[in-house]
């Protein structure tokens, strides 16, 4: 990797960052309130000290006046020695009828006064030197006495310094290693994540086996959940084209298969009526093997459908342009199609789908019923459910045909007319996407076949169709 | 030569039939799995063609109980079904052989006859008897070298003969080998077929057993 290359954001490196930063965060108040507290406290007990001293300075000071009455005024310069290796950082002057009676050794000559000189008892700081000074001035009863004590305020800066020193340092010292603790949590904790990121490099791509990781924390359960449901959703598709690839292929085996014999008869046959036979029987599968195709196609395609635009469609409308659709075909069997809508029924559904739906229906009573037979269908509303009945005088089902329809390709056996069996199962589809049920029986009038669909009336839509990429299959099944 | 077909679909059986008689063979189509069993066991056919997805008996089951029942004819089994284990289960249940559709009508015309010729321990085309040569691809016959013309049933009703050659074989027999369901038959065909063929081959060449049939003499004690 370059320079020049953006880093990646990291789990680890951020977890990591955010952590030491609160900690640091944390040690730094912590600090912060040490110092204020200290100094508070501190102040308040040297102040304490300071006005102490002054107090017992006055004390003895108004004492000791009468005794040194006349004394030279530099005998009177008492200066203190120094006890103890702070003194230096404490002084203190005794004032005595605007003279200076005793003084520490390190005391100025001059009052130490705030700045405006005058004497003002009680605390305040003054510049002495390049140092400043913490002074406690206070009086005699007589106002003749007046008393200075001094502290370096560097003195107590000192204390405080040293006070948050031992407060800070330790924990200064030992963040290097809490870095290094928290580093080595962190690591330890995105350890599943990483577990996560191994078994999905080590998978087989092709394999859609469910990801299990044992153990794995509650926090990446939803992220596998939705993995593992995401490949088995993958899983289902790719099983569905491979289940329609092979059905595909094997299913147009025969009309491929018809097609060459008919064409190496019509190729080797001398006699031009045999030949003509062979031809348009050619043509024919031609014609067999192309709607086997498009009703795959247009199963496939239902099969990928999650959902479907709704919209409000007129069923007996649709009928009806249906029926009018297929009559040349019942005409050229002289079947009698009988169509019973006397009411508009809108019902929730995709027009095209529908469409393709009822003309399978009314397409199959007609490939099988019989020349001259009756072809009824009705069309009722009754509360939330639009039914649709196509009866017709064909053979009809037996009980054990009935329970096969629909498993794709088959077909009721022993029938000339022409069929993949495909058609069945892309009229469940479409019912299935409306929410309609579909029901089959013999029918009592006709002693054919009889299907039954209902359908939700509009208004009433099933739920469980939602927006999805239906408008583009509507639009192709037109 | 006389075979069974049997395929439900009826463009595809319709196309077989038609090809199979352009290439000689009087073919009997059914469109279902229990016909097939029934005229299987009922009659002598050279070979069939079965397809396995067949209504009311699954082609395996057609399979499976003609072997049961003891019926050797030789079974091309045509589908659609070209998966492995599917070939190995048709093989198994006793198909002689197995072809996925598409297929060429001459392919499945040669894979026939031989299967036929198998069937009667022939091992080529060629079939012979003291200097007659018959091959059942070119439908061609020499006699010790000279090529003799023969009609479509002379050669047809030759076939038969030397398939069986030094077997007696009754008139019956004879038909239901030449002939498929709807052909008019009339009570002295065979017996005029067999009248051309000596013209043309000799008249000691078949035998008459009188009052039971015909045979192909293919010994030379009886010439």
């Amino acid at each position: 990797m370059t320079a020049a290359a953006p880093r990646l954001p990291s789990l680890q490196r951020r977890v990591l960052a955010l952590v030491l930063g609160a900690v640091a965060l944390v040690w730094l108040a912590s600090g912060l309130f040490t110092w204020f507290d200290a100094r508070h406290e501190l102040d308040e007990l040297l102040d304490g000290h300071l006005a102490q001293a002054a107090a017992l300075l006055v004390a003895q000071q108004v004492r000791a006046v009468g005794e040194t009455e006349g004394d030279d005024e530099d005998h009177r310069r008492v200066d203190a020695p120094s006890l103890h290796r702070y003194a230096p950082r404490v002084t203190f002057q005794v004032w005595h009828e605007g003279r200076l009676a005793l003084r520490s050794s390190n005391a100025p000559t001059e009052p130490m006064a705030p700045p405006g000189g005058r004497f003002e008892p009680g605390f305040h700081t003054v510049a002495l030197g390049d140092a400043r000074w913490r002074v406690f001035a206070a009086e005699g009863a007589e106002h003749d006495v007046q008393v200075y004590v001094g502290e370096r305020i560097e003195a107590r800066l000192s204390i405080l310094r040293a006070v948050l020193r031992s407060t800070l340092w330790p924990v200064a010292a030992a963040l290097p290693l809490l870095a290094l603790a928290i580093w080595w949590a962190v690591r330890q904790g995105l350890g599943p994540l990483r577990q996560l990121g191994r078994a999905l490099a080590a998978r087989d791509p092709r394999t859609l086996e469910p990801l299990a990781i044992s153990g794995a924390p509650v926090e990446m359960r939803p992220a596998l959940d939705a993995l593992n449901a995401l490949f088995g959703r993958i899983g289902e598709l790719i099983d569905s084209e491979r289940r329609f690839t092979a059905d595909a292929a094997h299913e147009l085996r025969t009309p491929l298969a018809a097609i060459r014999a008919q064409a190496q008869v019509a190729l080797g046959e001398a006699d031009v009526d045999a030949r003509r036979h062979a031809l348009r029987a050619t043509l024919e599968g031609c014609d067999r093997a192309a709607r086997l195709i498009e009703q795959l196609l247009m199963l496939s395609r239902l099969e990928a459908t999650e959902g479907l635009v709704l919209q409000a469609v007129e069923l007996a409308a649709l009928v009806r342009q249906v029926c009018a659709t297929l009559a040349p075909a019942a005409q050229h069997k002289e079947q009698q199609v009988a169509l019973d809508a006397p009411l508009p029924c809108t019902v929730a559904g995709d027009e095209a789908l529908l469409t393709v739906l009822v003309r399978n229906l009314l397409d199959n009573a007609i490939r099988y019923s019989p020349r001259q037979a009756r072809i009824e269908l009705r069309l009722r509303r009754d509360g939330e459910a639009v039914t649709l009945d196509i009866e017709d005088g064909g053979p009809g089902m037996a009980e054990a045909d009935i329970a096969r329809i629909g498993q794709r390709f088959f077909r009721v056996l022993g029938h000339d007319a022409p069929g993949s069996g495909l058609g069945w199962s892309i009229v469940q589809r479409i019912a299935a996407a409306h929410g309609a049920t579909l029901s089959v029986g013999r029918s009592a009038r006709l002693g054919g076949l009889s299907v039954r669909v209902r359908l939700p009336a509009a208004g009433a839509a099933p739920s469980t169709a939602h927006q999805a990429g239906a408008g583009n299959l509507a639009h192709r099944a037109s | 030569m006389r075979i069974l077909l049997a395929e439900d679909d009826p463009l595809l059986g319709d196309g077989l039939r038609a090809g199979l008689r352009q290439l000689g063979f009087q073919v009997d189509w059914v469109r279902d799995g229990a016909a097939a069993e029934r005229e299987l066991r009922a009659e002598p056919y050279a070979a069939a063609v079965l397809d396995l997805g067949l209504p009311r008996q699954d082609g395996l089951d057609v399979l499976a109980a003609i072997r049961r029942a003891g019926v050797t004819v030789p079974v091309l089994v045509l589908t659609a079904r070209d998966a492995v284990p599917d070939r190995i289960r048709g093989l198994d249940r006793g198909a002689d052989d197995y072809v996925v559709k598409p297929v060429d009508l001459h392919e499945l015309g040669a894979r026939l006859r031989a299967l036929v010729r198998r069937s009667h321990g022939q091992p080529a085309e060629r079939l012979e008897a003291r200097g007659l040569v018959l091959d059942s691809t070119t439908r061609k016959v020499h006699l010790d070298g000279a090529s003799i013309a023969l009609s479509t049933r002379e050669f047809d009703l030759l076939h038969v003969l030397m398939l069986h050659a030094g077997r007696v074989l009754t008139r019956e027999q004879i038909e239901q080998r030449l002939y498929s369901w709807g052909e008019e038959v009339e009570s002295n065909t065979v017996e005029v077929h067999v009248h051309y063929l000596r013209r043309k081959l000799g008249a000691a060449r078949i035998r008459t057993v009188r009052g039971v049939g015909y045979q192909l003499v293919d010994d030379d004690e009886a010439a």
